[in-house]
């Protein structure tokens, strides 16, 4: 599975744990995804990905941050690994080849 | 269910099937998100999503798991899934139908079954409940052959001395209602009226073990004076942290007030119970009432309770009890009545009874409850029915769109027969088909039957409650054994037919597709159909009883009649606030009574002075000379009290029932005189009979009554008991509703001028005679809604036939069409077939609600007709029904043209 590449929701979901900077777990990942992307998203769909992301190895986590609002339970707190950082970039690259090789439009003609 | 808390049934399911690793974080996550909602969108909202993420959740990390083990099993498992779901998805009308018939059948069976569960477990929740008993009597004051659950306060005495093998007994008094008062720290006078306070004994608790907060089980009920609140009742008076001590002041009969201190507190009680009490007192503080009255047989107003040990032979003592009461009844029917014990029974056996505790809240004998609610067997017994009809319905929908439907696949299974599929694993998708679905369905009802309890609670007045049930592992045996069953009945057929298919005849065409079972599914139809109207004929009759109860002629005018209550507090002159309310412009007459009706529910033995008359039991009404008046009574013969005229003060007035009951015709009555037949037997002159009124509820027949004047001092209960002052309005100066506010108002400031500490009540004579019928009305609401969802399931499952016929009979009805027919006559065609069905249905159910309702109908005084016109108008329902929710497909599969339908020939 390792030179997959990325789904486009498991791009927007890698983007949210780095955004979120070890704080991510998988309310705020959701909210993260929904403010920028701008469309609605199931808290199931978030672990599911999430988990998808971390058995691809591309995510690490650990228990903890338990707060009263959980009725003191604690969080899964994802943090992006090494591997996941490359693919991301990865993806960035190509994306930014292809626009590159888009003909530019020049305006006037 | 608390608004806080998240859906404990997700949580609940989410911890069995998601593994443990992963729960704290899913549950802090829901919880978290959940809180969110409720704070930014409405309860309903918060709770739906609840269970949106949380299947979403539990479907995503289960089938994670399955799905990854790559075992022959669960390969299977996924390919027999992934053909149910595209057959799902390729009829989705059927399925549709399918899901929505089961959900709504599944989902009323729950609710009822949890309303039937509710009501069976009343009185549960004691440590001692099966050994509790209480012990009944004879109605000793009326019919004999019905059970009493009062008995005199000797009673507990005799047992106690005559029976070893009781280790407690213990006997409690509800008081009615009474005005306390409590001084707080600062000086200030609390008043209230308490409406559920009982007289107990020291060994109460020792019966009826209730939680305690504060205080000393042993001897809270001990000395005199003391009493023991529940925590709701102290909180009203001075809160749970210094109640014990606390002294809280009770008004008495005459006026004084007696000091009471609390000694204990208990927990609220449990709603299922058959006792209800804020307030218990110490039968000590009693002793003079008890002293004078103890021994008494006949002061019917205690009820009294024993605790057996465990494993005693109950069927045993309740033999030996049979001696008590000859032994010891004949010292009060000789003192009171002047009579042998064989005498006052006349040969009715005086028995005593004992009564399971478990059992006194749904039994119809003694048909009363002094001390709290009492069950309705009948709704029970009729809930559970329409439960159970129901999800046959609904079982019997899916069963017969399963098997029409699965004919359809004749094709797909000879295909996969050639493939070298074996009719094993045929036989195993078809049911794994139909439990699917039925699982599906289950779920989606227990989702709404979470969601919608509120609700129901409200319409029915009950507290139920889903969680603690299914925490019960039978209930989800239960549960189970129904999804597999249903499931293996309704795949079996199916399943075990098609699987039988020879692949050639099959690919060949030579199996002609849906006709076998035809018989079977009309019949089923039949079968649902009849129960529909069934249904909406008792239904019908059901509304027609209650309106008709609410419109009969009572005999009196019950009309803009304001009637004051508590006006015993005042004491025995009334007068000037009688002539107090008088004053007020929209009052045309005041008249005083200690009773109101339909309320009227005191009486006494009499008899007419003629030698050898028997002895009546009559109910009796003490009213002054205006009071009749005010309520509008015709006399027949005779005339009302006259009180200028001294001798009205010992006359009396029967009415219609009485002068019969003791033989008399109307004219002979007058001038008659009638003794009461306990106590020195005074004579009282009658002086008019009034035509019958009821006085009671009008479930039953107009009773016989006789009326005594208020002024009366010869009778023993001349001034006690609870008195009325009655108002006729005028209509015309009441038409706004500030004009009722300031009559009352008017009426209130009256009365606070004489006594500003008595509580201000009312009531509207009409209003408590419709609230006689209140129970009934709330069941009919309910029973309303449940025939509605009967007829839709009933309507679903003739829909999908309807379309599955139509699918059969395209061709059929082209070839038709090409042979000259026109649309209508096809439409014709296409639905008598389904009218024929009903019309079959009307004839099976007629019958059946003429004999159900004629059976309800019994338990009432006053019936509505049985009209025709109601069987005919739930017959034409259900033939419009039928006809419209067949017109459609019928209309459809006629008005399409046969080139397309024909063209694949």
């Amino acid at each position: 599975m390792k030179n997959k590449g990325l789904g486009e929701f498991e791009e927007l979901v890698l983007l949210a744990v780095c955004i979120l900077k070890g704080e991510a777990y998988g309310i705020n990942v959701k909210q993260e995804v929904e403010k920028h992307s701008g469309r609605s998203v199931l808290l199931g769909a978030v672990h599911i990905t999430l988990y998808r992301l971390q058995d691809k190895g591309l995510l690490k986590s650990e228990m903890g941050g338990n707060t009263e609002k959980r009725g003191d339970r604690r969080k899964r707190l994802f943090e992006i690994t090494t591997q996941g950082m490359k693919q991301l970039e990865a993806a960035q690259d190509v994306r930014q080849k292809m626009w590159s090789l888009i003909p530019q439009l020049n305006s006037g003609q | 269910m608390s608004s806080k808390n998240p859906p404990k049934l997700a949580n609940w399911l989410l911890s069995k099937m998601v593994g443990e690793e992963l729960q704290e974080e899913f549950l802090g996550d829901l919880q978290e998100i959940y809180e969110e909602r409720l704070s930014a969108k409405s309860k309903v909202f918060a709770r739906c999503m609840y269970w949106v993420d949380a299947l979403h959740l539990l479907f995503g990390f289960t089938s994670f798991k399955i799905f990854k083990t790559q075992n022959n099993n669960t390969m299977m498992l996924k390919s027999m899934f992934i053909i149910a779901w595209r057959n799902a998805i390729r009829q989705k009308q059927f399925t549709l139908l399918n899901i929505v018939g089961l959900t709504i059948g599944i989902s009323i069976s729950l609710i009822i079954g949890l309303y039937v569960y509710h009501e069976k477990n009343y009185d549960n929740f004691l440590d001692q409940t099966n050994n509790i008993y209480r012990v009944n009597q004879p109605n000793i004051w009326g019919d004999w052959t019905e059970m009493s659950s009062t008995t005199g306060p000797n009673v507990a005495d005799a047992l106690r001395e005559e029976v070893p093998e009781f280790r407690e007994v213990t006997r409690i008094l509800n008081q009615g209602s009474q005005f306390t008062s409590y001084k707080t720290k600062s000086g200030q006078v609390l008043s209230f009226k308490e409406d559920q306070l009982f007289w107990a004994e020291k060994n109460f608790f020792k019966v009826f073990d209730y939680e305690m907060l504060l205080g000393n089980q042993e001897t809270a009920l001990e000395a005199a004076n003391s009493m023991v609140l529940t925590e709701t009742a102290a909180q009203r008076y001075f809160g749970l942290d210094e109640a014990l001590g606390q002294t809280i002041q009770m008004r008495e009969w005459d006026g004084s007030s007696k000091s009471y201190v609390v000694t204990g507190v208990l927990k609220d009680l449990p709603t299922q119970s058959h006792l209800q009490f804020d307030v218990l007192t110490s039968l000590t503080s009693a002793k003079e009432q008890m002293d004078m009255h103890g021994w008494k047989w006949i002061w019917t107003a205690f009820s009294t309770y024993v605790l057996v040990d465990d494993g005693a032979d109950v069927a045993l003592i309740n033999d030996k009890l049979q001696a008590i009461p000859p032994k010891y009844a004949p010292p009060t029917t000789k003192r009171i009545f002047n009579q042998s014990f064989e005498e006052f029974t006349a040969g009715n056996p005086w028995k005593l009874d004992l009564q399971a505790l478990p059992d006194i809240y749904l039994s119809s004998d003694p048909p009363f409850n002094s001390f709290g609610p009492i069950g309705n067997k009948q709704f029970v017994q009729v809930f559970m029915a329409i439960g159970l009809v129901v999800l046959t319905l609904s079982c019997i929908n899916f069963m017969n769109l399963s098997t029409a439907k699965s004919s359809s696949r004749a094709k797909e299974v000879g295909v996969r027969k050639v493939l070298g599929s074996l009719r094993n694993s045929l036989i195993r998708q078809f049911v794994f088909e139909s439990v699917l679905f039925v699982s599906v369905s289950t779920i989606l009802a227990l989702v709404i039957v979470s969601a919608s309890l509120d609700w129901f609670n409200l319409l029915a007045q009950k507290e139920l409650t889903l969680e603690p049930v299914l925490m019960n592992p039978v209930v989800w045996l239960v549960l189970i054994g129904f999804v597999l069953t249903l499931g293996l009945l309704s795949g079996g057929y199916p399943a075990f037919y098609l699987s039988s298919f020879k692949p050639i005849e099959v690919i060949k065409g030579k199996i002609s597709k849906g006709q076998q079972g035809k018989t079977l599914r009309n019949g089923l139809v039949v079968f649902q159909f009849s129960i529909s109207i069934c249904l909406i004929i008792c239904s019908l009759f059901v509304q027609k009883q209650l309106s008709y109860t609410s419109k009969i002629d009572l005999g009196l005018s019950d009309e803009n009649v304001l009637q004051i209550h508590n006006i015993e507090q005042f004491g025995f002159n009334t007068e000037v606030i009688k002539s107090k309310l008088e004053g007020i412009a929209a009052v045309t007459l005041v008249g005083k009574s200690f009773g109101v009706p339909p309320n009227v529910m005191t009486g006494d033995r009499y008899r007419s002075t003629e030698p050898d008359a028997q002895v009546f039991q009559l109910n009796n009404l003490r009213v002054d000379d205006d009071y009749l008046n005010v309520l509008d009574i015709e006399f027949l013969a005779g005339r009302n009290f006259e009180f200028e005229r001294p001798t009205d003060q010992y006359s009396v007035i029967l009415n219609q029932a009485a002068v019969e009951l003791l033989g008399w015709t109307t004219e002979e009555a007058v001038g008659k005189h009638v003794a009461v037949a306990s106590g020195n037997e005074d004579e009282f002159e009658v002086i008019g009979v009034a035509k019958d009124f009821n006085y009671h509820t009008t479930r039953q027949a107009i009773g016989p009554l006789i009326l005594i004047s208020d002024k009366n001092d010869k009778v023993w209960d001349y001034g006690a008991g609870l008195s009325f002052l009655s108002m006729k309005l005028n209509p015309q100066s009441i038409q706004t509703s500030s004009d009722l506010k300031r009559v009352l108002d008017q009426a209130e400031s009256a009365l606070n001028e004489v006594d500003a500490s008595i509580p201000f009540e009312y009531s509207f004579m009409d209003q408590a005679f419709e609230d006689n019928f209140r129970t009934e009305q709330r069941m009919a609401t309910v029973l309303n809604f449940f025939t509605l969802m009967a007829m839709i399931i009933a309507c679903l499952g003739l829909f999908g036939l309807a379309a599955f016929s139509a699918e059969q009979r395209t061709k059929e009805l082209s070839i038709r069409k090409v042979l000259g027919a026109n649309t209508g006559q096809l439409t014709y065609l296409f639905s008598t077939g389904f009218v024929k069905l009903v019309i079959v249905s009307i004839l099976i159910s007629a019958p059946l609600a003429y004999w159900l309702v004629s059976l309800w109908l019994e338990g009432f005084a006053y019936r509505t007709p049985m009209q025709l016109g109601v069987f005919v108008l739930a017959s034409l329902i259900s033939l419009i029904v039928a006809i419209l929710t067949t017109g459609y497909q019928s209309l459809y599969v006629a008005s399409r043209n046969p080139v397309d339908t024909l063209k694949g020939e």
